[in-house]
Order: structure tokens, then C-alpha cells, then sequence
């Protein structure tokens, strides 16, 4: 046993044990902690603010920027002003201004990156060829099934989630497909769900096991 | 104008973004690039949208001495401290808090910060035990089957997966064939029959089974993932896409105006 | 019996917490330890990483935090110690301000290991707002987003960003995340500059991103814990990741022998009733 003898990491270690004391019930230890982790967030993102924003962007373009480069610089400041005129109510309303050019500017991308960047090559992707040679009769039915099984399955999942049809007859029968393939992929998730939470809490035992107690 | 000018705003911004994506060139390109410069700047600004009413509402919890006032001055206090240990390091050490040789970064964010979040999370791995035991239940064809691909998965993905794997496999034929042969011992006729064919094929699976997932569970998880799973996910992210890129739009063209309340 | 099996359907929380509590502790204790083969996603992406020439330049993302960290620090390490090995550049920057920090020590800390020079082998560039808008405008100049790197040195004062402007210049581009960040890359650096992509990523989102891998959207993917010590072993370092990956075997068998034990008492009842 190699136990440590930093003072920070018996301070880590007693926040980590008050955190999980909320297996047993709710208590003030975990209370503090939560509210210490919400609050310092908070300074956290002002701090971040300054240091990888409005000193980079704005302070030094103003600084070190000339000519248009410089003075166009009032547009983005401005809005960023207004975002800040949330905090005080009587002109709270102009703060939609900047909030309305994020709004329309994460559109803009949303949906230019949906089309360009997920629909068109996942759909393209979807254009399988339904027979695959390969080295030998076996391999050749095994690739084609596995195409023909990525394309039934794509298909009669869209099909699935498409509500604006009562879903009877032909259409019922492929939604019917589809969510055997969904409760695959949810099973899958799951499963992966499951290996990440394992792994947080294998993170932090090992934490207490060895920066901490040094048993390890 | 309080509703217009933003309507305008977003529009505008909206539009562009989307004629630059067709004809790249100038002026689009070039106004898509200045306007991607500023959301730089303004994105920044909306971290902080919210700042107020956290710090007030913890603020009137103390000041009332409400439940819990107590957690609300350690939120405000670990604010300030923070705030000042950041921006302290930069005014009386000349140099930024995130330096590799900076305190706030080697004490502060190390000893304080991640434990509390890391450990915030990795409650979740008790909690998802908990309701694995409590809720998932092979009722019908569909939750058995999610059951059965999520045990695949799970011992097909970790080392020694494949050893374990078929003896659970086996053990779980084995129940069913008991739970059929029980049911069907308290029913009679065509039913008794394929009551005692249930279990008779449970029986005869236990040999196969156990063959294939001890030499194949590893490509069989493979195959879940890159081959069934991969295609259902691709469908509901196809229709999540086509739903976003509406929604987007109806944004764009001021039909949902939810955003500007 | 039917008592027996109806109780083995209502243990009580706070004992299923102890179980997998001691299960995790215990399987480190010991320091049992299980082989696996690495996935072939996995090794794809070391291969790729592999075949890199010497001097090449790799973006590395750090969009994830302290809540994912044991699954894709040890990640990141694993990939800079083969970076660093085969005398590749490193550039790092992020676009999740509470886990950025993360990368930064992480990169120190093996850069001090292999006696990489800051500016010379590696820089690390910090954080913008935007996202998008940042990715977009990396494809153009990076000077353009970060005039300077997080200490405020001109990016043309450090020797290996004199000759990196855009996406041109990276080899590969490896995005560590823990959300959509990872989507808004293969995006927009992908699909719009055609930057070669490795994803390593949370097990939770992993499903999510096998349809970029299966589009050749997305070069490589590392997912979860297992990604993590199948890197550490190609790499020839087991570490954490690796010592972890025994609790996660020790785990799963036992949440998969719950839900059994669950589903046993749920039918016991059901017949019972």
C-alpha cells in the first residue's frame, strides 16, 4: 500500500466519495458537491469566454487588425453586446438580434451540412450492389446477403418512422421489418451503453484504487 | 420591429449560408466565411445566456434561507472562486490559467473539477445495472430479441466475451426448456404438443449454440454492429436529418418563431 | 422455489450497487487481466496512422470531458504515443471548453515523455466558439481562427505551423468524441474539403457513427474502452484502458446474469399469477 500523501488528492478523493454517497440517499456531502461542480462550471465558461474568445477575436483584432479587417470587427461586438443586454430586462428585446443571427446561422449550417455532409453519401452508401463476388460460392452469398440486409434494413427503417401514412397493408408489412432491425440496433446501443457507464465508474475506482489508496 | 428585424436577421443569415453552399464563389463564399468569423465571436456570448438567473436564484435561496441554502452558497461561493483563481492566475502570474504550469489548471481543474464530474457520471454505471435488472424484460418477440442482440454485443466486445458467453447461452436454452415443459405439463392436447416441441428444440439448440458462440461470437458482435445495426441506424438518421433540415427551414422562412419568446 | 425465484426478482438496489462496486474494485485489485484481438476498425485506424511519413501533421479534437474521460484519454494517449513514435506533428484544439483541458495535459504529458519541443512537434491551438463555423473556416486558413495558439504566440513564430494553412496540410484529422461534434467534423471537414477523418469515440455514440465508417465518411473508429486498449496494445503500452477492460468483461457477465435474474422472477410471478 502506497498511500498518497498530496493534499489535492485526498480533497479529489473526498469529493469522489461524497458523489457517490448518493447510492446510499440523498445527503449534503453530495448536495455541496454537485452545487460546487455547477457553480464553478459557470466561472469555468467566463473564464473560457476571455481567454479563447474576446481576447483572441475581439481585444487583439482591435489591437493588432487594420484597415476594414479592424473596424469591421463593431458588427460582431455589437451583437455580442446585445447578447449580453439579456441580463438587463428593460432591453432585453435586443438580444434577439444576436440570438437571431445564431439562430439563423445554425440553420443555414444545419441544414447545409445535413444535405452535403449525411444525406447525399449516406443515401449513395445505401446503392449497394445486390450481388457480390467473391473468392469462393460461400463468400459470394455472404456478401450479397449482407448488402441485401443493409439495404432492407435502411429502407424499412425510414419506412418505419414515416408517419404520414396510416401504416396497413404493404406498408405495415416493411415498418414490420423495419423495427426488427431497429430492436437490433437499440439492443446493440444498449450494449455499448452499458460498456460506457461500466467504464466512468471503472475510471474513477481506479482513481480511489491507485492515485489514491496506491493499492494498485 | 422587435419581431421583424430578428425574422430579417435570421432569414438573411439562413439564405446566404445555403446560396454558399451552390456557388461557393464571390461574394457568397467570402460573406459565409466573414459570417461564420463573427458567430466565432457571438457563439462565445450565448455559454453565459443563463448566468443570471443561476447566480440569482441561489442568491434568493440564501437570502431566505430556503431548504437547501446551504448547497446554494457553496454554488456561489465555488463561482467566485473560481472566477478569481482563473482570472487571478492571468493578472498576478502573467500567464494564462489553462499554462501547463498554472495552478488553476493543476490543482483547481485536476483535483476539483474533473473528480466531481467524472464522478457525477460514473453513477450512471450503477443506475443502468439497476434498471437492466429491474426493466428489461424479454416479454415478446421484439424485447427478447433487443435482450439477445444486447448480450452479444456486450460479451462479444469484451476480452474473454467469447468464453462466457456460450455457457450463459446455454444455461438460458436450458430455463426455456424447463419453462415449456412446465407450461405444458398443465395444458392438454395440440397445445401440450408444441408446449413439449418448444422444449425439445430449446434442448437441441443448447449443442449448436454453444459450438457457434464459442468460436464466433467475436465476428457475430462484428456482424451486428456493421451489418443490422448499421442499417437501422442509418435509416432513423436518414429521417432525423430530413426532420432537422425542415425544421431548419421552417426557421429560415420565419415560420417557427419559438426562438425570439 | 417459487418464493425463492420471486425474491431473486426484487433484490434490493442498494446490493446490485455493492455487487458491481466490488466487481470493478476487486477485478482491478487483482489485476486480472484478459487478451483480446484488436477490432478491425481499430487496427484500420493504427494502420492508417501507421503509414503516415514522418513530419506529417494530425489534428487531434478533444470534444469530450471529465464524464468520458476514462474512455478516451487513455485513447488519446495511446494515439500520441504513436504519433509521437513515428515522429508525426500534433496540432490540438477542442470544441468542449469543460474537457479541453484534459487533452492539453494529456499532450504534455507525453510529448515530455518522447522530448517533443513545444512549436516544433506539437502545438495546441485551445478553443473557438462556432463549431461549424470553425470547421468551415479551418478548411480556409487556420489563421483565420486561431491567429494564435493559447498562449497568444503568433501561429507563424512556431517552426511547424509556418507551412499549415488549412486542411491540406493535415494528414489526418482524429476527433475524440463524447457527443455530435464527431457528425458536425465527417460534415463539414469531410464532405466539404475532403479531410481523412479517424473517429474515437464514447461507447455510447459509437452505433451512431458505423454508418460513416461503412460510407467511407470516416476512415477509422475507435469506440469506447475496448477501442481504447485494443490502441494501447497495437501501441505495445497497456495501461489503464487495458487494466480496465477485465472489470468491464467481470461487469457485462454480471448485468447480463441480472437482467436473467430479473427476467426469471418476472416469469415466476407471471405463471404464479
Amino acid at each position: 500500500m502506497n498511500i498518497s500523501f498530496n493534499p489535492w488528492v485526498w480533497v479529489a478523493a473526498f469529493l469522489t466519495l461524497s458523489m457517490m454517497s448518493f447510492l446510499y440517499k440523498d445527503n449534503i456531502f453530495y448536495k455541496i458537491g454537485e452545487h460546487i461542480y455547477v457553480g464553478s462550471s459557470a466561472a469555468f465558461m467566463l473564464i473560457y469566454l476571455w481567454y479563447f474568445d474576446v481576447k483572441p477575436k475581439l481585444v487583439d483584432g482591435f489591437m493588432y487588425n487594420t484597415g476594414i479587417n479592424k473596424w469591421i470587427l463593431i458588427i460582431p461586438a455589437l451583437l455580442s453586446l446585445f447578447m449580453l443586454m439579456r441580463f438587463i430586462r428593460p432591453v432585453a428585446w435586443i438580444s434577439r438580434w444576436a440570438i437571431a443571427f445564431t439562430v439563423g446561422m445554425g440553420s443555414g449550417l444545419g441544414i447545409t451540412g445535413l444535405l452535403q455532409g449525411f444525406l447525399v453519401p449516406q443515401i449513395k452508401a445505401t446503392f449497394l450492389p445486390l450481388y457480390v463476388h467473391g473468392s469462393n460460392t460461400l463468400m459470394s452469398i455472404y456478401l450479397s446477403l449482407n448488402n441485401i440486409l443493409m439495404v432492407i434494413g435502411t429502407l424499412s427503417a425510414i419506412v418505419y418512422f414515416y408517419f404520414s401514412k396510416e401504416h396497413t397493408g404493404p406498408v405495415k408489412k416493411i415498418s414490420q421489418v423495419g423495427i426488427t432491425f431497429i430492436m437490433v440496433a437499440f439492443g446493440a446501443s444498449f450494449g455499448y451503453t452499458v460498456m460506457a457507464r461500466i467504464s466512468l465508474l471503472i475510471g474513477r475506482v481506479y482513481f480511489l484504487l491507485h492515485n489514491w489508496l496506491g493499492l494498485v | 420591429m422587435k419581431r421583424e428585424i430578428p425574422l430579417f436577421i435570421t432569414f438573411i443569415t439562413g439564405v446566404l449560408l445555403v446560396i454558399a453552399l451552390f456557388v461557393p464563389h464571390k461574394p457568397f463564399g467570402q460573406l459565409q466565411q466573414t459570417f461564420n468569423d463573427w458567430l466565432i465571436i457571438v457563439g462565445g456570448f450565448t455559454m453565459i445566456l443563463g448566468l443570471d438567473s443561476l447566480l440569482l436564484h441561489n442568491w434568493e435561496k440564501i437570502k431566505r434561507k430556503k431548504e437547501g441554502w446551504i448547497s446554494s452558497a457553496f454554488l456561489i461561493a465555488s463561482f467566485f472562486i473560481t472566477l478569481f483563481w482563473g482570472f487571478g492566475e492571468g493578472a498576478i502570474a502573467h500567464r494564462s490559467p489553462f499554462d501547463p504550469s498554472a495552478t488553476f489548471l493543476r490543482y483547481f481543474y485536476t483535483y476539483v473539477f474533473v473528480p466531481l464530474q467524472a464522478t457525477m457520471f460514473s453513477l450512471l454505471a450503477f443506475f443502468i445495472a439497476s434498471a437492466a435488472y429491474r426493466a428489461f424484460r424479454a416479454k415478446d418477440g421484439n424485447s427478447t430479441l433487443l435482450l439477445s442482440a444486447a448480450a452479444l454485443v456486450m460479451l462479444g466486445r469484451v476480452p474473454a466475451g467469447q468464453e462466457v458467453a456460450p455457457w450463459i447461452f446455454a444455461f438460458v436454452l436450458l430455463l426455456l426448456a424447463y419453462y415449456f415443459f412446465k407450461e405444458g405439463s398443465k395444458t392438454t392436447g395440440t397445445q401440450k404438443t408444441l408446449y413439449l416441441i418448444g422444449a425439445l428444440v430449446s434442448i437441441l439448440l443448447i449443442y449448436p449454440v454453444f459450438y457457434i458462440l464459442l468460436h464466433y461470437l467475436n465476428g457475430i458482435a462484428d456482424w451486428i454492429m456493421n451489418i443490422p445495426q448499421m442499417a437501422a441506424k442509418r435509416g432513423i438518421w436518414i429521417g432525423i436529418s430530413l426532420g432537422g433540415i425542415a425544421m431548419s427551414l421552417r426557421i429560415i422562412l420565419g415560420v417557427e418563431k419559438t426562438y425570439l419568446q | 422455489m417459487r418464493d425463492f425465484l420471486r425474491k431473486a426478482g426484487n433484490i434490493d438496489r442498494r446490493v446490485i450497487y455493492l455487487i458491481i462496486f466490488l466487481a470493478v474494485a476487486l477485478t482491478i485489485l487483482f489485476k486480472i487481466r484478459f487478451k483480446s484481438t484488436p477490432l478491425p476498425e481499430v487496427k484500420r485506424s493504427y494502420e492508417i496512422i501507421n503509414s503516415l511519413p514522418a513530419g506529417s501533421v494530425v489534428m487531434f479534437s478533444i470534444d469530450y470531458d471529465a464524464s468520458s474521460m476514462p474512455e478516451l484519454d487513455p485513447m488519446l494517449r495511446a494515439m500520441l504515443r504513436h504519433c509521437f513514435e513515428k515522429n508525426l506533428k500534433v496540432i490540438m484544439l477542442g470544441h468542449w471548453p469543460l474537457g479541453l483541458p484534459l487533452g492539453q495535459i494529456a499532450l504534455e504529458d507525453v510529448a515530455r515523455q518522447y522530448h517533443k519541443k513545444y512549436g516544433v512537434d506539437y502545438v495546441f491551438l485551445g478553443y473557438r466558439p462556432g463549431l461549424q463555423a470553425v470547421m468551415l473556416n479551418l478548411g480556409k486558413e487556420i489563421r483565420s481562427v486561431f491567429s494564435t495558439d493559447y498562449r497568444g504566440t503568433p501561429l507563424d513564430s512556431l517552426p511547424m505551423m509556418r507551412g499549415v494553412h488549412n486542411y491540406n496540410d493535415i494528414a489526418i484529422l482524429v476527433g475524440l468524441e463524447a457527443g455530435s461534434v464527431g457528425d458536425m467534423w465527417v460534415q463539414f471537414a469531410n464532405a466539404r474539403f475532403n479531410q481523412k477523418i479517424i473517429l474515437g469515440s464514447t461507447a455510447v455514440i459509437t452505433p451512431d457513427l458505423y454508418p460513416y465508417l461503412q460510407a467511407g465518411q470516416i476512415v477509422g473508429l475507435i469506440g469506447g474502452l475496448r477501442g481504447a486498449s485494443d490502441y494501447e496494445e497495437l501501441v505495445n503500452h497497456p495501461a489503464i484502458a487495458s487494466a480496465g477492460m477485465a472489470s468491464q468483461t467481470v461487469v457485462h457477465v454480471l448485468i447480463i446474469l441480472l437482467i436473467l435474474l430479473g427476467n426469471i422472477g418476472y416469469f415466476a410471478t407471471r405463471r404464479g399469477k
